[in-house]
């Protein structure tokens, strides 16, 4: 889109993918991931943008015309519920359905897979996904095989079809219209997470941890191959923009150090690597704290993430990773939510005076944000940033 | 590490779950009165926490204790029927309107009632009025309110005002991934906790005797 608003893109693009190369652009880049307060500031509710999907794109629009930003991580909601609905997801819960209309969709953790499911699924992933997971958490899929079944099928790949085709449509016309760039294509996981998060969940995983450590480590051995291509096939081999990969079970105190050592960083490591291997470079969601593990991740190869700082200690992380890896956000959900727009932009201000000076730092919040964020300290972060953050 | 020598204790210390099950269910049968028995536990218990609160366990621990606790209550249970379990005090705690995690809610109630404390689990999504109810009923002096993300802590200042707003005088803690002094004052909470033991210390300060 090299003409998109007068060469608004291309200037934009340069200084994100500058700023994740650790050089220093001509302003310092700002990439949010506003979620739902982009619908509360275009006046919809949580249930419209569920449902909705030119509703959830299109208050973008509206977002956009207020606040000058570089880079967009998704539109308000990156779930389609009607697609849910249409397959019988039994693991979501949203506004409109089981809850109110103004309630945050909600995630619902369950032992998916079986202690007892280890052996076939290391036999082959794919088959047992397809025979076992998908059955157990949708209730149109509930006999694999079956006319039922054969429908949903249909049913859910069209869904994704017409999401991901909205989605690229909006982010076209966002290109076009206010010279915004994408801030991820694809996304990914750390393995552990794929099994302790999606697969068995949080106390599953503990205790397979303990009582069948092996077969928890040839799972996730496993999944290796299997999570670099997903994030690979669903950026559709863009290399430009990073891959998404939100992090949540290696974050402090989740597991123990040797857990962590063992279980769940070679593997992220390799999967990063392999990517990287490909010119595909990760944005390392770090949700939570992360600052005993800073000098582990600084084994990966220089600019082969970008770290993203959530309550993990900025100051260590600068010290750690800085110069060899770009690093974004760190701005409190707290005080976006709570605070005044001047704390806000003290906060900026001083991200910027010691972080950002030579390149390679990209404004953001610490965490995803929600409704409760105060349009006003996102004005401030904004403005402060596009200031204060000249080269 | 620890200054533990009673077998059942240790074996909770020391994370041995099968040991922990065979030993509560090898004691009911040999008549040791049940309110003993979660004495030990418990004594157990206070020694994970503490574990958790120096740094040498984590929350992969917690967790592990949590399920084997919930499996040897489940065998004390019908056992404990008409015994009168003496209690430091009775505390309320919920996950609040609007939110579903329980994570760490359940880790704080097990600190809790290792530490020895009576505690109402209100379970999650609660609404103020349950808060409320459940305040008179038991007429705690501590309520307890997780919230894992900022979107939900409205529902925090809510449930606190109602508290207020129905002239209770309950001290209110609260805990979840972003709690700070920002948030303490602006729901009206009186303690914030970021690690789940920091529960264990309010509870003494507030049952502290006088």
């Amino acid at each position: 889109m090299p003409d998109a608003k007068n060469g608004l893109y291309e200037e934009k693009l340069k200084r994100y993918t500058i700023a994740m190369d650790v050089g220093k652009p001509d302003k310092v880049p700002i990439r949010l991931n506003p979620s739902e307060f982009v619908a509360k500031y275009a006046g919809l509710t949580h249930q419209e943008i569920y449902y909705e999907q030119h509703k959830n794109m299109g208050s973008v629009d509206k977002f956009l015309d207020d606040y000058d930003i570089d880079a967009l991580l998704a539109p308000p909601s990156l779930w389609w519920a009607t697609m849910h609905d249409a397959v019988g997801a039994v693991y979501y819960r949203f506004s409109g359905r089981q809850l109110e209309e103004n309630r945050q969709f909600q995630y619902v953790e369950g032992e998916y897979m079986k202690a007892d499911d280890y052996d076939e699924f290391i036999v082959d992933p794919t088959k047992w996904v397809l025979n076992h997971f998908l059955p157990r958490i949708h209730e149109e899929f509930a006999e694999p095989g079956s006319y039922r079944a054969n429908v949903a099928l249909i049913k859910g790949a069209i869904g994704f079809m017409m999401q991901n085709g909205a989605m690229h449509q909006a982010g076209v016309s966002w290109a076009e219209k206010y010279g915004l760039v994408t801030g991820i294509t694809g996304i990914g996981k750390a393995p552990f997470d794929t099994l302790g998060d999606t697969l068995r969940g949080l106390t599953g995983v503990m205790k397979d941890m303990r009582k069948q450590p092996d077969k928890v480590k040839t799972a996730i051995e496993v999944l290796i191959p299997h999570n670099a291509y997903f994030a690979m096939a669903t950026a559709a081999g863009d290399t430009v923009f990073p891959a998404f990969f939100p992090l949540h079970r290696g974050s402090y105190p989740f597991l123990n150090p040797q857990q962590w050592d063992n279980f769940y960083w070679p593997s992220l490591k390799a999967v990063i690597e392999d990517l990287w291997k490909h010119g595909k470079r990760v944005l390392f969601y770090a949700e939570g704290n992360w600052t005993p593990y800073l000098e582990k991740i600084a084994e990966l190869p220089d600019k082969s993430i970008v770290f993203h700082v959530d309550t993990t200690d900025m100051e260590k992380a600068y010290e750690i990773l800085g110069g060899r890896f770009c690093l974004s956000g760190n701005v409190p959900n707290t005080m976006m939510s709570h605070g005044k727009p001047e704390e806000v932009s003290e906060y900026c201000k001083r991200l910027i005076d010691k972080y950002a000076r030579d390149g390679g730092f990209i404004m953001d919040t610490g965490g995803v944000m929600q409704m409760d964020v105060k349009a006003e300290n996102l004005a401030a972060l904004v403005e402060t940033t596009r200031k204060y953050g000249v080269y | 590490m620890s200054s533990l020598t009673e077998p059942l204790s240790t074996a909770v210390a020391e994370l041995e779950d099968d040991k922990v099950i065979d030993l509560v269910k090898e004691r009911i049968n040999s008549g040791i009165p049940p309110l003993e028995i979660v004495k030990n536990l418990q004594a157990g218990m206070t020694e994970v926490g503490s574990r958790f609160e120096t740094g040498d366990y984590f929350l992969s621990e917690l967790i592990l204790a949590g399920e084997f606790m919930k499996e040897a209550m489940e065998i004390l249970e019908p056992h404990l029927a008409g015994s009168n379990q003496e209690y430091r005090g009775t505390i309320v705690i919920g996950t609040v309107r609007g939110d579903v995690h329980d994570l760490g809610k359940n880790i704080v109630v097990m600190l809790l009632k290792g530490a020895g404390y009576n505690v109402v689990d209100l379970g999650v999504d609660v609404p103020s009025d349950k808060f409320v109810e459940a305040v008179k009923d038991t007429q705690t002096p501590l309520v307890a309110m997780s919230v894992l993300l900022t979107g939900c802590q409205e529902a925090m200042k809510e449930a606190i005002d109602a508290l207020k707003g129905a002239g209770l005088q309950a001290k209110v803690m609260i805990g979840g991934n972003y709690v700070d002094e920002s948030v303490l004052k602006s729901v009206g909470a009186d303690y914030f906790g970021t690690v789940a033991s920091d529960a264990v210390k309010f509870a003494e300060q507030v049952f502290a005797p006088q």
